[in-house]
């Protein structure tokens, strides 16, 4: 720390109060409130590791042996609220019809190697095994996002790095599933959800929401990943754990 | 917050009379120039978007000019992609106190001169410590900097503004 008595920074201290600024003006506050009205309620989210620990693990012991799999019941997708939390996804329940139509997921062109995205983020980068190399990598222009691409399938996979907030936000209708990717927490996302992409101060990005279908997300070394294609749920565990973590 | 989240909307009003004024002042100081009042509304409106993130007990002060910083930051570079010159200075002109002396007005128009030829992040680092009194901690939260890096590229600023305000110590109000 820069001791406070240093007569420069004092000097400092002292312009910045001299320099003018006006207050804000009157209408300020009705138009911030104005936009906000049409934002959904910032809920905070369910962490799922303390949702795990305080709703799950009394049913764990009665399931031991089985897969860690269920489907929420009606009361407990009332306690997950409107959204969870998970690394770098964001999901919210939605009522009303869900839709009921997929695209299959877009295909990341880019022509880079895996050694490429390495070097270009700074969080580990995992490649599944189960699929062969990928047929495309990009990288997002901010380098936050690693995407590949595999044209059997077609498959797809995101990696995106520690967030402060986050970065891919869905909206799903009744189909959340807990799993468990080599032993730690994932989701199961069946059926058409929406994703949007959210930069950490809350600016969601421009490019049209889409339809995603089958989802698996899953966590390692503080790395979101997701992986989306027409898989079935034992088949998307299976293609998560060959990743080379 | 726990209200914002709640669904009291009243509540952000809240807490957008009592920030406004330290962002709006945050959004001019790092170079938002006319455009202040406009960054300070939509920085206000992401940081309710991306409210529900937020970490419980963190004080929203540094978080929401973090946003606003972005913001003003964005701006400027549009504004330079579009070819608009580079602002001629980020900072307002000082108030002139009559009670200053010559002296003292050069001296602070010599270090607002100073301070504007700072490379851009030794600009922020000053900006945010001295000008708008944040601490340290407070700001590596608006920069998005680790601590270590705002205190090493803080002394280094103050170090290349004190060479750059030398001569002046040495010589008199030579020049008008």
């Amino acid at each position: 720390m820069t001791e406070p008595t240093d007569p420069l920074a004092r000097e400092l201290r002292a312009l910045g109060a001299d320099l003018p600024v006006s207050e804000p003006s009157a209408t300020l506050t009705a138009a911030v409130m104005a936009r906000v009205a049409a934002e959904p309620v910032p809920a905070r989210p369910t962490r799922i590791t303390g949702w795990i620990k305080a709703k799950w693990r009394a049913l764990v012991s009665l399931l031991t042996g089985l897969v860690l799999v269920a489907a929420l019941t009606p009361p407990v997708r009332a306690a997950v609220a409107e959204w969870l939390g998970f690394g770098a996804v964001e999901v919210r329940t939605s009522t009303g019809a869900p839709p009921t139509t997929t695209q299959p997921p877009p295909t990341a062109g880019g022509g880079l190697t895996v050694e490429q995205a390495r070097s270009m983020v700074d969080f580990d980068v995992v490649v599944p095994t189960e699929l062969g190399p990928p047929s495309g990598i990009e990288v997002s222009a901010d380098r936050v996002v690693v995407s590949m691409s595999w044209t059997n399938g077609p498959v797809r996979l995101d990696q995106v790095g520690a967030r402060l907030a986050p970065y891919f936000v869905k909206t799903v209708w009744d189909q959340i599933k807990f799993t468990t990717v080599r032993g730690g927490e994932a989701l199961w996302l069946e059926g058409p959800h929406r994703v949007v992409v959210q930069s950490p101060d809350g600016t969601q990005r421009d490019e049209p929401a889409r339809l995603a279908g089958n989802t698996l997300i899953w966590q390692a070394g503080g790395v979101t990943l997701r992986l989306e294609g027409d898989l079935d749920r034992a088949r998307a565990v299976e293609i998560a754990e060959s990743g080379n973590h | 917050m726990a209200r914002v989240r709640a669904g009291d909307a009243g509540a952000y009003g809240d807490l957008v009379r009592r920030h406004a004024g330290t962002a709006l002042r945050a959004a001019v100081f790092l170079g938002a120039g006319a455009d202040a009042e406009d960054v300070v509304q939509e920085s206000l409106v992401k940081a309710y978007r991306a409210l529900g993130g937020f970490r419980d007990g963190a004080p929203f002060r540094p978080w929401l000019l973090r946003i606003v910083a972005n913001e003003t930051r964005n701006l400027r570079r549009s504004a330079s992609r579009r070819g608009a010159t580079e602002a001629a200075s980020v900072l307002p002109e000082p108030v002139s106190d009559p009670e200053l002396s010559v002296e003292a007005r050069a001296r602070r128009a010599e270090l607002l001169t100073a301070l504007e030829a700072l490379p851009e992040s030794y600009r922020r680092v000053v900006t945010c410590r001295y000008l708008l009194e944040l601490d340290e901690r407070e700001t590596a939260t608006v920069l998005g900097w680790p601590r270590g890096t705002v205190k090493s590229r803080l002394s280094r600023a103050l170090r290349r503004l004190r060479v750059s305000l030398e001569p002046v110590d040495a010589g008199s109000e030579a020049h008008d």
